[in-house]
């Protein structure tokens, strides 16, 4: 297990993010200005109604959107400043997802899923499956390499996609309300897996969700009302 | 290289989990587009050579000595015979002797002199007839009667479109006698010199120079038309080995007979109006053929258009986790490729497996030739190449549009 410093430098550093979106004459404004520092390391949960803006926060700390405004360095990049080709090299290289409904690619079995970032690194064939294989029993689903997502359950399906997520080793790990669409059970064993990549590996892990209880095995809680940052919680471990 | 692994990689595994019967009538529609690009103009193109062929093989043969542009007709023409028959190259060869001249019927029973002859202009030949079957095979175009003997005299083979009971779907466009039949005697009248022949047999054949011909025993002819120097007016050959007429026709300028005679291949000498219609054809076959690759194209593009559509959220989630859009491209240019190429390749093997010996053995029947499917390789294949590349593009195409889109759009399913 790995030792938490508490004087880690930030990963993320983004200050006065703003997001709007304009329909006809209308114009949203869903982010009104979100300072967030979160460290090498840290586990932070992101919290809120629906419609707070959490998962439109995480999308631009993650670099799937462009914020309207503000300042946004991860990794000691600006990222602001990237195209979009860099940009789509930037989260290979750097960042890892685990979205809501998994995500994957139904015709790829398991190993293949996992393989595919590997391979966009540039990873030979062989080297890709190996370390496919590895980062799918690391799971929990020794022996599932060949199962199509259609043959596995939904918690093996986000298991799968988590491996799919951690394979690269990014530095940051991105997880969209990962338990939304699972059982409690399933549900409780992703978090624990989660969270166990961020005690034991020191993975920095940003997750949106909804339910406390699974947010606790987090360092920081960030509130979301309306969006803007109503409360930073700092659980005690 | 990277991307194009990975699209090999979705787009392999994309084509292997489909629906199996989804993708057996893509292909088959590709199938039928690539045999309407081949067959279309094949057939079309194959009505003109299957006359060709007919030409060649019941008139011209594969090699044609004619007179020299000077000259009225084949100068020293039996110096010429006698040499050909030293060249082990050809297989047979006839001696063609032509004029014009008419010929009259029923003029035995004609009462009143003041009514209309039964004649008709025609073209006589003068042919030994054993050498003209041998090249030509004369004697499978008799339709009624008997070939000529060659020690019979004052006989003649009438062309069936000097028959009226044969020509009456020409109308008046040609000459033609009332009633006659073999065993009836008709009239050949050369300038002020007539002779009577008893009709031996009438010849029909798609050839016209066939069926718009008469033949009579060389020495005959030679009599009736004052032709005392001997010189003919054609000298048509067959070779041994088919495709060999360019070395053949060689060996004979080699050996001096291009100093009496114009020696020419078959496709030299033929007719230039057959290479004309060939080519309207094939123009006409790849109009046609072009609509059918319009209408293929339109249905890649729906195809993978769906696909991509209704793969829109994985595609976004594939570019959030950093699969560059090449990759994804690659994969959807990639079943387009599959399709356009299993579908091509089996219409290929329907077309040189089956339909080109089908047709060989059982011709289209078509009033003036026997129309065989003709697809030259070299052909095919720039139709194949242009298939591919606009099945490609239609492809492409749709891939590219929905790529495009906003990353989180696609994921989050926004339009």
């Amino acid at each position: 297990m790995k030792k938490k410093s508490t004087t880690a430098p930030n990963i993320i550093t983004a200050t006065g993010i703003t997001r709007t979106f304009t329909t006809g004459k209308v114009i949203t404004e869903v982010l009104k200005g979100i300072d967030v520092s979160i460290q090498t390391g840290e586990f932070v949960a992101i919290m809120g109604k629906s419609g707070a803006g959490k998962s439109t926060l995480m999308y631009q700390l993650s670099l799937l959107d462009e914020p309207s405004g503000g300042t946004l360095m991860v990794d000691n990049t600006n990222v602001l400043i990237l195209n979009e080709v860099e940009r789509t090299k930037f989260r290979l290289n750097t960042l890892g997802y685990v979205f809501q409904d998994y995500a994957l690619v139904p015709d790829l079995t398991a190993e293949e899923n996992v393989m595919l970032p590997l391979l966009m690194r540039g990873l030979e064939w062989n080297t890709a499956r190996t370390t496919a294989r590895g980062a799918i029993d690391g799971v929990g689903l020794i022996g599932k390499y060949l199962n199509l997502p259609s043959e596995l359950s939904g918690g093996e399906q986000q298991r799968v996609s988590i491996a799919r997520a951690i394979a690269g080793k990014p530095k940051i790990l991105f997880a969209d309300e990962p338990t939304a669409n699972l059982d409690s059970v399933s549900g409780t064993q992703v978090i624990q897996l989660i969270t166990d990549l961020n005690r034991i590996d020191g993975q920095t892990v940003v997750m949106v969700t909804h339910e406390r209880e699974y947010a606790l095995g987090a360092d920081r809680i960030i509130h979301m009302e309306d969006g803007i940052v109503v409360n930073v919680e700092q659980l005690k471990k | 290289m990277r991307a194009f692994r990975i699209g090999l990689l979705l787009g392999w595994r994309q084509i292997q989990r489909a629906n199996i019967w989804t993708t057996s009538l893509i292909i088959f529609v590709m199938m039928l587009t690539f045999l309407n690009l081949i067959a279309v103009s094949g057939i079309l193109v194959g009505l003109i050579a299957g006359a060709e062929k007919a030409v060649r093989a019941e008139s011209l043969g594969d090699i044609i000595l004619s007179e020299l542009p000077d000259e009225d007709r084949l100068v020293e023409t039996e110096g010429i015979v006698r040499e050909l028959s030293s060249f082990p190259e050809i297989e047979s060869y006839s001696v063609r002797y032509r004029s014009a001249g008419t010929l009259e019927a029923n003029y035995k029973e004609r009462r009143n002199l003041q009514a209309e002859r039964d004649i008709a202009s025609v073209t006589v030949t003068g042919v030994d007839p054993i050498q003209e079957d041998a090249m030509s095979g004369l004697s499978s175009n008799i339709i009624a009667g008997e070939y000529l003997n060659p020690d019979e005299e004052g006989y003649i083979l009438v062309g069936a479109y000097y028959v009226e009971e044969y020509a009456q779907q020409f109308g008046d466009i040609f000459d033609s006698l009332s009633g006659v039949k073999p065993g009836d005697t008709v009239r050949l009248t050369a300038g002020e010199v007539s002779k009577e022949f008893i009709i031996k047999g009438i010849i029909q054949s798609k050839v016209d120079e066939v069926s718009l011909n008469t033949y009579i025993p060389e020495r005959e002819f030679r009599r009736l038309f004052g032709r005392i120097d001997r010189n003919a007016d054609q000298i048509v050959i067959r070779v041994k080995e088919p495709g060999t007429e360019g070395i053949v026709k060689d060996t004979l300028i080699d050996s001096g007979l291009g100093e009496f005679a114009k020696i020419q291949t078959f496709d030299e000498g033929k007719p230039k109006f057959i290479t004309d219609i060939k080519n309207t054809f094939n123009t006409l076959g790849s109009f046609i053929g072009s609509i059918g690759i319009v209408v293929a194209s339109i249905t890649i593009f729906i195809i993978i258009f769906i696909n991509a559509l209704s793969r829109q959220r994985q595609i976004g989630i594939l570019k959030g986790i950093g699969i560059e859009r090449r990759a994804i491209e690659v994969a959807y240019i990639l079943q387009a490729a599959f399709y356009a190429i299993i579908g091509s390749a089996l219409g290929a093997l329907l077309t040189y497996g089956f339909l080109i010996g089908y047709f060989e053995r059982n011709p289209i029947q078509f009033p003036f030739s026997d129309g065989i499917l003709v697809a030259p390789v070299d052909e095919t294949i720039i139709r194949f190449a242009i298939l591919f590349t606009i099945t490609m593009i239609a492809g492409f195409l749709p891939a590219w549009s929905i790529v495009r889109k906003n990353t989180l759009n696609s994921i989050l399913g926004r339009k």
